[in-house]
């Protein structure tokens, strides 16, 4: 199914817009399959967020929820 | 059912003296506070590399931004008597020297309007998805760590 991804901060440099990721259920094989596409993720201490929260474990993805990469915030 | 609208905190550019100061007149009618605490984040020109920064852009995931700081200030009000608080932080380019961030708590007495000042800074900086990316004179960048 194809997920909407957006990135934010330093991932935004190399992920835009939605991507559309096939076999992926669940954020862990999210990471997962990101890191094959974009090596450079592997570099950045990122997290996930669904539907605004972020997750701390291995979360379902349902069709339409909205994903979001975040690395370390920096505000202030 | 409508998704709820939370209170704006971002301002596009720096944020000015005269939004300063007028926010603080504004309070002058509510009698009852007693002490008003300000933090101002001010963009620094570290040097990295023998590179200066010029300026940061920040930009947000407003969406999540606004719901999380809905949930920070609720939890700030529950610990600390205050009488309001308010906050603003910028987005987009802010040059060195500029403000970027203004938290402003008010309270009958100084202790917790201090307090919630200092803590909600803290919550801002780790909680906040805000991201500051540092342009340097050369027009190269990199992206701000917070410490």
């Amino acid at each position: 199914m194809p997920i909407n991804i957006t990135a934010f901060g330093q991932i935004s440099e190399f992920i835009s817009g939605t991507i559309s990721v096939d076999k992926v259920n669940d954020t862990d094989s999210l990471r997962k399959h990101l890191v094959v596409q974009f090596p450079s993720l592997k570099d950045i201490n990122y997290a996930i967020a669904v539907d605004k929260k972020i997750i701390s474990v291995n979360t379902l993805i349902e069709e339409n929820a909205t994903i979001a990469l975040l690395p370390p915030f920096s505000g202030g | 059912m409508t998704e709820k609208k939370h209170k704006q905190i971002f301002i596009h550019g720096a944020i000015s003296s005269s939004f300063i100061a007028e926010s603080i007149q504004k309070h002058s009618s509510k009698t009852n506070i007693g002490a008003h605490s300000i933090f101002l984040g001010q963009v620094r020109s570290d040097s990295i590399n023998d590179k200066k920064v010029i300026a940061i852009d920040y930009s947000t995931y407003e969406e999540m931004a606004l719901e999380k700081m809905h949930e920070l200030r609720e939890g700030i009000f529950a610990k600390y008597p205050l009488t309001c608080m308010h906050i603003y932080h910028s987005l987009g380019t802010v040059a060195a020297g500029e403000i970027c961030l203004f938290v402003f708590t008010s309270a009958i007495h100084r202790k917790e309007a201090i307090d919630a000042c200092e803590e909600m800074v803290e919550l801002i900086k780790k909680e906040l998805p805000v991201w500051g990316k540092e342009l340097f004179e050369d027009e190269s960048h990199q992206w701000k760590v917070n410490k």
